[in-house]
């Protein structure tokens, strides 16, 4: 798996940019405010110390004007607090109005289908799990979900965004530099909530739209005779009942589309690394993985399972 | 007789002694039907009549006055209790019967009393192509060409049986049922080509048009209707009326990466023909799954109307109906062809009274909508932009995945369905035998799983406003407006025969067959037959001179899915929604298929 | 002084009593891998009740609680009803192209291990055959669930109403239909 950042302190988007000003904000008011009742609250125990008369009323010249002080701090400090807030808000909100690539992400349990729109239909594709962008680029997300609340959170380029079922949300995006994000399901969906990441790469437009023609390509043909067998004993078991390979007549949805799945840099959202070893592991036993994911268990020969292997680590 | 007033003009295609005499009694001011009647006028050699489908018969011995007498003179079991959706043929005294599944072809000796089985051919398709017919078992009738018959299975064959004998001639496998591919419709022969389509649309069916040598089966050419242009047969001969339908490969392009290969578009209605022009009509079904998300893009050439050279299948326009269509409206109902004055001109026209809830007339040289009117209740669209061509969906009715959305007019099988209208030049009018229903829908993703369904929608079905479920609409071409209408309580799913004795006959779902007044609408006659009527009627000379009047009686199709299928009323979404529809079917009939054979008492 | 002793006397054993009762409570088991590796059908299946000969009863299978008293099993097979387009045939219980699932009427047999071998073998008029290609377990989930829809299934166990349009009445509610090896009159070739 290449290193990926999964902070929202460290700042790779616009909006998350302004929400790290909000933050920034909110830590320097609320510290200072803090430092302030202990350091007031320490003097206070000090003082209390050195003075045994406990008779003497607390009388002290500066208490009321001490009192107006601290109350036009709090006022500054919460009238601070409100302004960058709205101003934050806005900023997030034209950041989002201006238009660029659009994409629909729908969130299963527990995976997400990522589908690249396009004006042309024929230039549009789905992929799963991993979504690629170009630098600098304003993005539209629309989400959807068909079946609980799931939430879209990559920490790094904004806040959470709720995928509501019977509802439709999005979420602008405009990264501002590049990278590999990960970004997770951040409302509780079921058994595998924690297992359901998704991998945002930021890359520069030449980049992106290599990736993206790739993308586009039906699926590559299977060199090799094993890989031939494989994609024969795919064609024929379980699997084109739930997945993809466009090119091929495997056309179901409920899965992950596997068109391209070995150029992606993780499996089952996240819950393992691709590599060979891992997607064999993988079919063998999606079940002792991810426990209640909704893969079942093929039974598949070994040398089925070694043959569709084949054929998968050859859809880059 | 034609009719001074209409302005329509009717010329004969042959010369016979009858003929002349109808000729010359022709007035001024009469119309035109667009295309020639092979055969003997007293025989009903093909299920639309002739090739221009207008279902109408000039044998005019039954009239309003008499009809009264009308009588069975015999009767005929297919043995099949199923739906039974197909027109009767009759050729020299010879009458032709297809069944629904198993596909057996009766033949009846007319000369004989009560019309005795001469021959009958089994072809025995497999039993398993029942599993993948989505509308119940039905074939919707053969066609009679040069000696021969011609029909298809259920499980993709088109065969080619000697219609003297019985003898089958030829045998042609071009579908197959592990892509839930079957055939239900009537051929259509032209000029030595028989012209034949698929079924499967629920399927996930790539949709086609082949042409088979008449001699010998041998397939001449194959139009499909989704893919490249090369498969779609479209080539510099193309002259589509609309910019929307013009430019290369729309058959890949209007759709996402490689959905066109499931994409639906199969063809399974009716096709007419016009000699003078070399073009032969028929509309695509419609696109795959139901649910529209996962199909973005028009969807061609999926939804819509072609015109093709009949020799080559090269196509010569296309209008789409229902571009991206969103409700299942296929585009395959009948084309009639006639030549009417709209405007103080003369136009060659076909008339299409389409699923979308419009009537259409377009030029039929080049493609052009000339009107399109609502003849039922619609709200699931705005109606038709002719400066565009384009259908003008309503957003408030858009199907969206997990939702529910209400009330939509009309339902999936459409203000009118494959069941096909009738046209008189005597009155000029096109009576159509329609239906009056809306919907609620849901959309989902759904798998595509060969063999099964590929739909992707949860459809509950109910009357639309007026509470009747079914309708007989006479429409005038000339007004654009109804001239008068029948409501029918249950829907109306059998086909209409106009006759020159100036009646109309049709069928109910219970089972009356009804004759009624051809200008007034007012009914004039009926007959309780053994099952619901979903048939064509025809009407024939037989050999003793006498006019007769020909139904199939059986409950089925689609619309009587709850009797044929035992469904359970239960669950409002079974047979795609229908179900909740015809609650009441199973109390009125049970299933049946029983020929009738009517004509006036002897006396 | 007497209630106060009364409360104190009750309160105590009131308190053991639940905590006893809430450890009998035991969240249902959910098998998500099958043992050893893959799930395999039912041991013995008859679709006719006749039987040449002396008639012997045949034995349930194991398995039965399994699949037919198990919450996630029946919201599994509920759910794998329609990704592998059952609904397409069979609606939600009315029928289609196929008969209901819905009344107590079974061609084949409406007890879990026939509706199993219906399934994965198919039948000759049209019911296509699923047998290598869904796996076993969803194959017994989906004929499990089946079972709920005509309501012969516990209701605790059976699903409850869609989030979705309402179809036919919730598997819980259902009442129940004890299943009869029965067909319409059979006509040449019409029988499915």
């Amino acid at each position: 798996m290449t290193p990926f950042e999964h902070s929202v302190l460290d700042v790779a988007g616009v909006q998350n940019a302004y929400i790290h000003t909000m933050w920034t904000v909110l830590l320097g008011i609320c510290a200072l405010m803090y430092v302030l009742v202990l350091g007031f609250l320490l003097w206070a125990l000090l003082r209390a110390r050195r003075t045994p008369d406990p008779v003497r009323p607390a009388e002290s010249t500066g208490v009321e004007s001490a009192l107006y002080a601290w109350i036009g701090l709090v006022i500054v400090g919460l009238f601070g607090i409100t302004i960058t807030s709205y101003a934050v808000d806005r900023a997030i909100f034209a950041a989002g109005q201006k238009s660029g690539l659009a994409l629909e992400v729908t969130s299963q349990q527990w995976w997400w289908d990522i589908k690249y729109q396009n004006d042309d239909p024929s230039q549009s594709f789905h992929t799963a799990n991993e979504i690629h962008l170009p630098v600098n680029v304003p993005v539209t997300i629309s989400l959807r979900s068909p079946d609980v609340i799931h939430s879209f959170w990559v920490p790094n380029l904004h806040g959470k965004q709720d995928l509501i079922p019977g509802r439709d949300t999005d979420i602008h995006l405009r990264p501002t530099r590049t990278g590999v994000f990960r970004g997770q399901c951040a409302e509780f969906c079921g058994a595998q909530h924690a297992n359901m990441a998704v991998y945002v790469f930021v890359e520069s437009q030449q980049d992106f739209d290599r990736w993206r023609a790739g993308q586009l390509q039906a699926a590559t043909a299977p060199t090799g005779s094993t890989a031939a067998q494989g994609r024969d004993s795919f064609m024929t078991s379980a699997c084109p009942l739930c997945h993809t390979i466009r090119g091929t007549d495997a056309a179901g949805v409920t899965g992950p589309d596997l068109t391209h799945v070995a150029s992606r840099a993780s499996l089952a959202a996240g819950a393992l690394d691709y590599n060979r070893g891992n997607l064999a592991a993988w079919i063998a036993d999606p079940q002792g993985i991810k426990p209640g994911n909704h893969m079942p268990t093929v039974g598949l020969s070994p040398q089925d399972l070694q043959s569709i292997a084949a054929y998968l680590d050859g859809l880059k | 007789m034609p009719d001074p007033q209409t302005g329509f003009r009717r010329v004969p295609a042959r010369i016979g002694t009858r003929r002349l005499l109808l000729a010359a009694t022709i007035a001024i001011g009469t119309c035109r039907v667009g295309a020639a009647e092979p055969g003997n006028p007293s025989d009903w050699t093909m299920p639309a009549h002739d090739y221009a489908s207008t279902r109408y018969t000039d044998l005019a011995e039954i009239n309003a006055s008499n009809v009264k007498n009308l009588t069975v003179q015999f009767t005929f079991s297919t043995g099949v209790a199923r739906g039974q959706e197909g027109a009767p043929l009759v050729v020299g005294n010879t009458m032709y019967i297809v069944a629904p599944y198993p596909n057996d072809l009766f033949a009846l000796d007319l000369t004989k009393p009560g019309a005795p089985l001469k021959w009958s051919y089994k072809p025995n398709p497999k039993a398993a192509a029942q599993g993948v017919a989505c509308c119940d078992v039905v074939n919707r009738g053969a066609f009679y060409y040069d000696g021969a018959i011609y029909y298809a299975t259920l499980d993709g064959h088109v065969i080619a049986v000697d219609a003297q004998n019985g003898r089958e001639l030829w045998n042609t496998t071009l579908g197959n049922i592990n892509k839930g591919e079957t055939i239900t419709m009537a051929p259509e022969v032209v000029k030595g080509k028989v012209l034949i389509g698929n079924s499967g649309g629920e399927y996930g069916v790539r949709g086609w048009l082949t042409a088979l040598d008449a001699k010998s089966g041998a397939i001449q050419w194959k139009a499909f209707s989704t893919g490249p242009d090369s498969d779609v047969l479209i080539g510099p001969e193309f002259k589509p009326f609309y910019a929307s339908d013009k430019g290369g490969d729309l058959g890949v392009r209007t759709w996402p990466p490689g959905a066109w290969t499931i994409g639906g578009g199969t063809v399974w209605g009716w096709i007419s023909y016009d000699p003078d022009l070399n073009l032969v009509y028929y509309g695509t079904g419609n696109p795959g799954p139901w649910n529209p998300e996962q199909r973005p893009g028009d969807n061609k050439w999926t939804g819509g109307i072609f015109a093709r050279d009949p020799d080559t299948g090269r196509a010569r326009w296309f209008y789409q109906t229902v571009p991206h269509d969103l409700y299942d409206y296929d585009s395959i109902n009948e084309l009639i062809l006639l030549d009417l004055e709209l405007k103080g001109q003369q136009r060659k026209v076909v008339v299409r009274p389409e699923r979308n809830g419009y009537i259409y007339i377009i030029d039929r040289a080049t493609g052009e909508v000339l009107s399109a009117d609502a003849y039922g209740t619609v709200n699931s669209t705005l109606g038709v932009d002719l400066n565009t061509g384009k259908l003008k969906y309503n957003d408030e009715k858009k199907p969206r995945q997990g939702e529910v959305v209400r009330n939509i007019c009309p339902t999936a099988p459409g203000a009118k369905d494959w069941n096909p209208s009738a046209y008189s030049p005597r009155t000029g009018l096109l009576y159509v035998p329609h239906t009056n229903l809306c919907m609620d829908w849901q959309s989902y993703a759904t798998n595509y799983i060969a063999g099964t369904p590929y739909v992707g929608a949860d459809v509950k079905m109910y009357a639309g406003p007026g509470g009747n479920r079914g309708v007989f609409t006479a429409w005038d071409l000339k007004k654009r407006a109804k001239a008068w209408e029948v409501k029918e309580d249950l829907p109306v799913w059998s086909g209409a025969l106009a006759t020159g004795g100036d009646l109309v006959f049709y069928g109910t779902l219970e089972g009356w067959f009804k004759a009624v007044n051809a200008r007034s609408g007012a009914l004039e006659w009926q007959f309780k037959t053994g099952s619901g009527i979903i048939g064509q009627p025809v009407s024939y000379r037989g050999p003793d001179g006498r006019q007769y009047v020909a139904i199939l009686s059986g409950v089925g199709g689609w619309a009587g899915a709850i009797v044929a299928g035992g469904l359970d009323k239960r669950d409002p979404t079974a047979a795609k929604g229908m179900v909740n529809a015809t609650t009441d079917l199973p109390d009125k009939t049970t299933k049946g298929g029983m020929l009738y054979v009517f004509a006036l008492s002897a006396h | 002084m007497c209630s106060r002793y009364l409360r104190i006397s009750l309160v105590g054993p009131l308190w053991i009593v639940t905590l006893l009762a809430l450890g009998g409570c035991q969240r249902e088991k959910r098998q998500f891998q099958s043992s050893p590796v893959t799930e395999s059908g039912p041991m013995q299946v008859r679709t006719t009740d006749l039987q040449a000969g002396q008639t012997t009863p045949l034995q349930p299978d194991a398995r039965r609680a399994l699949y037919e008293n198990n919450a996630y099993n029946l919201s599994e097979g509920k759910r794998l009803y329609q990704w592998f387009n059952c609904v397409g045939c069979h609606a939600h219980g009315g029928g289609d192209s196929g008969p209901p699932l819905i009344d107590s009427a079974w061609r084949y047999g409406g007890e879990i291990e026939q509706i199993y071998a219906t399934i994965q073998q198919g039948r000759p008029n049209g019911m296509p055959a699923f047998g290598g290609k869904i796996p076993e377990q969803q194959i017994w989930q989906i004929a499990g669930y089946v079972r709920s829809i005509s309501g012969n299934l516990s209701r605790s166990a059976s699903p409850g109403r869609n989030d979705e349009m309402q179809t036919s009445p919730p598997e819980q509610l259902m009442e129940k239909q004890p299943p009869v090896t029965s067909s319409p009159a059979a006509t040449e070739g019409t029988q499915k």
